[in-house]
């Protein structure tokens, strides 16, 4: 969805005046292992594993020089560990937000002592990075002292006085000011994070304790852990439309344009995927895989997760720790039964499992349902002239590849006297349709059964590396090695690279990466996008169809606005504001079934996307 | 972004400058950080890494607490090389006698503005609305984020100079950084802020809807790399040519590392006159 390529660009977007490559993201080393800590204690069944490793190795994004637990008092330190060993949820809330709440107060106070050195500055932004670990709890909680201790550390901030560059600039001590202020962070710090006992919690949260006490409920917005990363990859994979590569125009398909929103729309999906900006596209990059998804907690590597934890849909929650790697969509319609172990029979179901089941959306209407369906089935796989229609080699394949062939469709007896094509069957895509339990899944429980799996295909494999359901192998020769290994295949060396060479030449593609030649601008592919999204108010519009208007709107009117932060030509940003607010009118009046108005700002908007699309560029 | 004549150019001056003299000394950069400096730590070990290897000299870098601390390294001789805003630049400039090497190139310019913002809600409207209400600038001796955008309101004749600000204002901060600034005017902390014209790329997509720009100041050379005065000319060229070749394709992914610039142009010290001259006016320099 746009909002998370937007966000995500916004992260890596430098601030040329501070002269400074790092992101500005709520970020210190006991702020985030504290936040990550929160969002996996909250996960059900409690991951302590994972909860140690986030406080003694950092995650991804998060990788820093300091060594774990640094930072902290060797009692404070100590608190944090024996609560892990204790598996003791409200220890752990404890023991780190005391840690979290005297860093702060220690740098205040080394700080003070230091006021007019430049020590004094950094120990004030030390200590207002700790903040940031419950700076979100109080602001959704205590909008009053959110205000009064954001003004607070503006007083800090502007009273420890500075020798400016070399005497030029410099600013005198206001050691008064910087003490009343430091005196209501502390005053605000020791009755909510340093209680003389805290209340027992269910979840952890970094809810300030005096509202706990109160009893008020509060919904604290959905928050992913520090190292996460929900943000389009840099290199866009090539998205093959049976329709483009027709000469059609998206916008003439307005069933396959409204399941195009429908796909890069969070909306269809429940919290906490739909406050995240969270869409189907999110995982699946262009009907591809999105191999920089990472969340900790919910993934064991880059590339997917446990989608049936408990984070998204704690209904759907199976009580293992699983994760599984996003499969590719390209040429989806040739894979049925979908879903990792074949359960659902059609596309549709498997789309209404995705929506409902995994991330809590409310059932899809079938119009939906249809649009979505429509859309997907477009995607096809990359183009490969070394394999012919009956998914034989040409000519163009290399010989080694047609050695591997003749190895590929060899029966041998670790197979059951089946040969590899038997199950990637070459003229059905390089697959079956079929579920089988290969051994390489972990039972549940010891004793337990492993899952079966379905027959991936091989085609446009090489793009979809690492291999097997959990990325548990590197590269195709690791997993020709593998079932040489487990299915004693007997291959020696040359054959195993024989018959790796044809799977490659199976796998490969054409152009598997976008190159978008004069249109590289991320604004004007998402401007593009967004208003193919919005032509399908011309089908809706004249269908009085208001439930899926205001999907349709809900999805494209703040993407529009929220795109506007990467274009190129920032000057512009308040037309698309403005674009985007037309947007908006046409929602409100059709909730209000004011079709007139409606049909109206439609016209709107769609004179000044002419009128934009001429001069944006 | 850089063009392909000044590119060329630059490289052939680079080429037919003389052989270093001292190529065993190495390098030492001092890199300006904001509040992760941890973080920094590892992206200077990939550039410094790449420079060494390019250069055949050793280079090594370090973090300094900031603009001030940069200076004085420079002066003292424990830096070579520093990355630097334009007015710290003058500063040291005019002090110390730095020299500019590059300048840095983002978004397809050598150069950007300061801007004072306010929320679209707030009934603000000039900047003579601001009399009496709060202001969060960025830092002290920023360009873009005190003294251009306080040039603002100078110039539109509502006070004088930085005493006469606090007396116009209701409050006015030093927020710490843009980010800071920009956050406390979003949240409604204060009223406007003083910041880069990029600084609302700090705020959310829907926090930037729903600010606007009150006034925007006139450009300012941007973000500079220095040397100090007495660092061997063959060393400076050759750091120079090396920082170039940031520019290929191959290489650009590096810049990412270097605070994220679209690339680098060799420094003009004739641009940074309109700074000189704003900074004398507001009593940085003499």
């Amino acid at each position: 969805m746009k909002y998370l390529i937007a966000s995500t660009l916004l992260c890596a977007l430098p601030v040329i005046a501070d002269a400074t490559a790092i992101e500005e993201s709520p970020w210190a080393p006991r702020a985030a292992a504290y936040r990550l800590t929160l969002f996996m204690g909250n996960l059900t069944p409690v991951p302590w594993g994972e909860i140690e490793r986030s406080w003694t190795s950092p995650a991804p994004g998060s990788d820093i020089q300091v060594a774990p637990l640094s930072r902290v008092s060797d009692k404070e330190a100590l608190a944090i560990n024996q609560a892990m060993q204790a598996e003791d949820l409200q220890a752990l809330f404890e023991a780190s937000t005391i840690a979290i709440a005297e860093g702060i107060l220690r740098h205040l106070d080394v700080a003070k002592t230091a006021l007019g050195q430049p020590e004094a500055a950094r120990e004030v932004a030390q200590a207002a990075a700790l903040f940031r670990a419950f700076e979100d709890g109080i602001k959704a909680a205590d909008a009053s002292a959110a205000r009064d201790l954001g003004r607070a550390w503006l007083v800090l901030n502007s009273t420890l006085g500075s020798a400016g560059v070399l005497g030029n600039g410099a600013q005198t001590v206001d050691a008064d000011q910087f003490a009343e202020a430091q005196a209501i962070v502390a005053a605000y710090i020791r009755a909510n994070y340093l209680p003389s006992e805290y209340a027992q919690r269910d979840k952890l949260t970094p809810l300030p304790e005096t509202v706990v006490l109160s009893g008020e409920q509060i919904t604290m917005p959905a928050t992913l852990p520090p190292g996460s990363n929900i943000g389009d990859q840099a290199q866009l994979p090539r998205l093959v439309l049976q329709f483009e590569e027709a000469g059609e125009d998206e916008a003439n398909l307005p069933l396959v344009a409204y399941g195009d929103m429908l796909f890069d729309s969070p909306e269809i999906f429940g919290g906490p995927a739909r406050e995240l900006g969270i869409a189907c596209s999110t995982c699946h990059n262009r009907s591809d895989v999105n191999r920089d998804f990472f969340i900790p907690g919910l993934s064991s590597h880059p590339g997917g997760m446990d989608v049936d934890g408990s984070f998204f849909n704690p209904m759907f929650n199976d009580r293992t720790d699983d994760h599984l790697d996003t499969p590719s969509m390209r040429g989806i319609r040739f894979t049925a039964p979908y879903g990792r172990d074949g359960r659902e029979p059609s596309l549709r179901r498997f789309i209404r499992n995705v929506i409902v089941t995994e991330f809590a959306g409310k059932e899809p209407t079938p119009f939906q349902l249809d649009a979505l369906e429509a859309y997907v089935k477009q995607f096809d796989f990359l183009p490969n002239p070394k394999i012919d229609r009956s998914g034989k080699l040409t000519d163009l394949a290399s010989d080694d590849a047609k050695r591997g062939e003749v190895l590929f469709n060899t029966k041998f007896a670790g197979l059951g006297d089946k040969s590899c094509a038997s199950c990637h069957t070459p003229d059905r895509q390089f697959r079956d349709g079929l579920t089988y339990d290969i051994g390489s899944a972990e039972p549940p429980f010891p004793g337990g059964t492993a899952s079966a799996f379905e027959t991936p295909t091989l085609r446009n494999v090489n793009f979809t590396a690492p291999y097997m359901h959990d990325g548990s192998l590197p590269t195709l020769a690791s997993v020709v090695d593998w079932f040489n290994d487990t299915k004693n295949l007997g291959l020696d060396e040359a054959q195993r690279a024989d018959l790796t060479a044809y799977v490659e030449a199976v796998g490969d593609g054409e152009e598997p990466y976008q190159v978008f030649e004069g249109r590289n601008s991320v604004f004007r592919l998402s401007w593009e996008e967004l208003t193919t999204f919005a032509s399908t108010l011309d089908t809706l519009l004249p269908m009085q169809d208001a439930e899926n208007i205001a999907v349709l709107i809900d999805t494209v009117a703040p993407d529009l606005a929220a795109d506007a932060s990467v274009m190129v030509n920032q000057n512009a940003k308040p037309e698309i504001y403005e674009f985007a607010a037309i947007l908006r009118a046409v929602g409100d009046a059709s909730a209000e079934g004011n079709w007139t108005e409606a049909t109206r700002q439609w016209e709107l908007f769609k004179a000044m996307q002419a009128e934009i699309d001429e001069r944006m560029f | 972004m850089l063009s392909r004549r000044n590119f060329l150019g630059a490289a052939a001056a680079s080429a037919a400058l003389p052989v270093m003299a001292a190529t065993d000394q190495g390098l030492k950069l001092a890199f300006i950080p904001q509040e992760n400096p941890e973080k920094l730590l590892g992206d200077i070990n990939v550039i410094t890494g790449w420079l060494s290897e390019q250069m055949g000299v050793p280079v090594t870098g370090f973090v300094t607490f900031d603009h001030a601390a940069a200076v004085e390294a420079l002066r003292n001789g424990d830096a070579d090389i520093s990355f630097m805003g334009a007015l710290p630049f003058v500063l040291a400039e005019d002090q110390i006698g730095a020299v500019p090497l590059l300048s840095e190139v983002y978004r397809g310019q050598p150069s950007y503005s300061g801007r004072v913002f306010v929320r679209r809600d707030s009934g603000i409207e000039t900047l003579a609305d601001l009399r009496g209400h709060d202001i969060a600038f960025s830092d002290p001796v920023s360009e873009s984020g005190y003294i251009y955008p306080l040039d603002l309101f100078v110039r539109a004749g509502l006070f004088s100079g930085t005493g006469d600000a606090d007396s116009f204002f209701g409050q006015k901060f030093f927020a710490g950084g843009y980010q800071q600034a920009m956050q406390a005017m979003a949240n409604g902390l204060v009223d406007a802020a003083g910041a880069s014209q990029y600084a609302d790329l700090y705020l959310t997509p829907d926090q930037q809807a729903e600010i606007r720009v009150l006034a925007e100041s006139e450009q300012i050379p941007s973000h500079a790399i220095i040397a100090r005065p007495d660092l061997d000319a063959g060393l400076q060229a050759k750091f120079i040519e090396t920082m170039l070749r940031l520019n290929e394709s191959e290489n650009r992914h590096l810049l990412a590392y270097l605070y994220g610039p679209d690339g680098y142009l060799p420094a003009d010290p004739s641009v940074y006159e309109g700074v000189r001259e704003t900074a004398r006016r507001y009593g940085f320099l003499k």
